[in-house]
């Protein structure tokens, strides 16, 4: 093998090396990746006191003021006053009026039999802090306890309202809270009259999934439709948002946000914290009204609450794709109630598209064998020089009225596709935990066993030798040859969903071809028999 | 803009394509032809024809050889050629030299050092 390895010209050894650095940094970045974790050291009162600073922006667009930045010196003890518990979550409400944590109940959702804790436990912006730009009254507000009227909210069926209250100087300020089942709630904050500007936050980001690879970060959708994006660390200088339909703090499964169905929207403020984290704000003055939701970012669930906030599911660049794949999916998910072999409906789906652009391609594959002959008399000739070795194939094909090749767009459609599906693998908290036969418990993880990656690797070997491959260069003919053992390692860190896709994919392949042949064998016969038929 | 789409084409040839089994049913390769059309005519247009061209390197057309096509306008120098990169074949005999004609553009085989 070594010897071999000296023989093998600059070009092949310089691919053998990229796909093995490929196989060490692929599952390197995979298991070693630094998982941003929200700060958990107790900060000094000096930056907790930078960060309760109400964003500085101007108090009214139409006047330009700008209101002075408000500080807060001291921090009161963050008892829980009140206790939310609802069928799917528990959710703890502390001494300055904010959500201070949120447990999801649900089997899926336990880690070693524990609820899931979705938000940071220290020192981060909590969903429902508020802040006033006015620097006195802030100081004050997270100086005093807030009273609520219910310690315990139990929710069954229908919804259920809490108010706290806080008093400060000259006014009260109440939050009217009405929590239904699922995790959504109605808030209205008011200031009894006093005419204060504050700022509202749906809080920072969960920090229950904070894996490097999904987006993380503050996803707003503007007036017009558009979906803004900040992603942590990103969070360059304040930005306003008038009439935004929502703005969501987001990590790769879950989200806390706030939302209005009324056309004027949310004047929304994402500031920056020291890390350059977005942290997002509803400006208001007054009063303020709108809805959140604090949770999981299950389609359904969110479209059941407000039909614009299926957006929040994020897929990065390649959403515009993923979201109607997504879709798909789930409608054939509904059709055979199992995520696994969903993925193989829509294998299924992806070659009976692709079929018309392929098949004429997989018929002269048989041809092949009936002008190989020449096609050796030419590779002879032309070695060396490919090509020359192109243009005359080419016009042996033409000479025969075949052409083996599926072409370049069938294999490019594909692309997007396999993408879409990869984010989708990783961002759908469906997939999360779906099962599908025997050892695969997990689509959106890895396979535990290496079973479904080695499968891939011996249907893609099959295939490539079922289809006969006319190379016009020798060295990629070498490495095509170790293609099915190469792929077998690069897929073995990815989801086990996307392995399942491409296997089936592959087996797909293989017995359309297998079909093809045997149909035009049995043509064929029949053909050869005929003729004999006739002359006698 | 131009020299990076030539760059990306460029390292789709050496790196991802021998990854995969030859799939062109065409003479120039897609991605030679857009080469090519890139290095020598305008950008939108090289951007149409390179995208026409792939829409149709599948089963439901021919294949074949296939080279592109660009319009130039031709100032004659007369003189022996000292390296030959491509050649240019005009589509009908042009009288008129002074106006733009259309052109196969053909790679030489070599580069052919005179």
């Amino acid at each position: 093998m070594l010897d071999n390895f000296d023989k093998l010209n600059l070009q092949m050894r310089i691919l053998i090396a990229t796909a093995i650095s490929l196989l060490f940094f692929i599952p390197y970045s995979y298991f070693f990746a630094p998982v941003k974790e929200a700060p958990l050291k107790e900060s000094t009162s000096m930056e907790r006191a930078e960060q309760q600073a109400a964003p500085q922006t101007s108090s009214s667009p139409k006047e330009g003021q700008v209101s002075s930045v408000a500080m807060a010196e001291t921090s009161p003890s963050k008892d829980i006053i009140a206790t939310v518990q609802g069928s799917h979550f528990r959710l703890e409400i502390d001494s300055l009026g904010r959500i201070a944590q949120v447990y999801l109940k649900d089997a899926k959702f336990l880690k070693e039999q524990k609820e899931l804790p979705l938000l940071a436990p220290l020192s981060s912006l909590r969903p429902l802090e508020v802040r006033f730009s006015d620097a006195t009254t802030n100081k004050e507000a997270f100086a005093k306890s807030y009273y609520s009227d219910r310690d315990l909210v139990e929710i069954r069926n229908t919804p259920e309202t809490l108010t706290l209250t806080q008093e400060l100087e000259g006014f009260k300020l109440t939050k009217k809270l009405t929590f239904y089942p699922d995790g959504n709630y109605d808030l209205e904050v008011e200031t009894s009259g006093s005419q204060k500007r504050f700022f509202l936050s749906p809080g920072a980001r969960p920090i229950a999934e904070s894996d490097k690879f999904a987006f993380n970060g503050v996803v707003l959708k503007e007036s017009g439709g558009t979906i803004h994006t900040t992603e942590d660390g990103d969070a360059k200088k304040d930005e306003i948002f008038e009439g935004a339909r929502f703005v969501a703090s987001v990590d790769r499964y879950y989200t806390t946000l706030f939302f209005v169905k009324e056309p004027q929207g949310l004047r929304v403020v994402i500031s920056k914290n020291a890390e350059k984290n977005p942290e997002p704000f509803v400006e208001a003055l007054d009063h303020l009204k709108l809805s959140g939701y604090i949770g999981a970012k299950d389609f359904r669930l969110l479209e059941s609450i407000y039909p614009s906030l299926t957006d929040v599911v994020e897929y990065g660049f390649i959403t515009f794709f993923a979201k109607p794949l997504f879709l798909l999916l789930d409608w054939l998910y509904k059709f055979c109630g199992n995520w696994g072999w969903a993925i193989v409906l829509l294998t299924l789906v992806v070659r009976i598209i692709l079929f018309p652009l392929t098949y004429k391609g997989m018929v002269s594959m048989q041809k092949l064998k009936d002008i190989a002959p020449k096609m050796k008399e030419i590779q002879e000739k032309y070695k060396g020089d490919p090509q020359k070795l192109q243009v005359h194939m080419m016009e042996l094909y033409k000479k025969h009225g075949a052409n083996p090749m599926g072409g370049c767009l069938p294999l490019l459609l594909q692309m997007p596709i396999f993408f879409a599906i990869y984010r989708v693998l990783y961002n759908a908290i469906e997939l999360k935990g779906a099962d599908w036969i025997l050892w695969i418990n997990d689509l959106s993880v890895m396979d535990p066993y290496f079973i479904l990656p080695i499968l891939m690797g011996a249907s893609m070997f099959l295939q490539q030798h079922l289809t006969p491959t006319t190379f016009t260069d020798p060295m990629q003919e070498k490495v095509f040859k170790f293609l099915p053992l190469i792929f077998t390692f690069f897929f073995v860190t990815f989801p086990s969903g996307l392995v399942l896709y491409w296997f089936v994919s592959n087996v797909f392949s293989i017995a359309q071809q297998l079909f093809i042949n045997k149909t035009l064998e049995a043509k064929k016969r029949a053909a050869a028999a005929k003729p004999s038929g006739l002359s006698d | 803009m131009r020299t990076l789409l030539i760059g990306m084409i460029w390292v789709y040839q050496k790196v991802i394509s021998p990854l995969k089994r030859p799939t062109c049913r065409y003479y120039p390769s897609c991605s030679e032809y857009a080469l090519w059309l890139f290095s020598y005519s305008n950008f939108w247009y090289a951007l149409l024809f390179s995208l026409r061209r792939i829409l149709r390197c599948n089963s439901l057309f021919e294949g074949g050889i296939d080279y592109p096509i660009i319009s130039k306008r031709i100032t004659p120098i007369f003189g022996s050629p000292r390296l030959i990169k491509v050649w240019l074949v005009p589509l009908c005999p042009q009288k008129d030299w002074s106006a733009k004609g259309k052109f196969y553009l053909i790679k030489s085989m070599k580069v052919v050092q005179c």
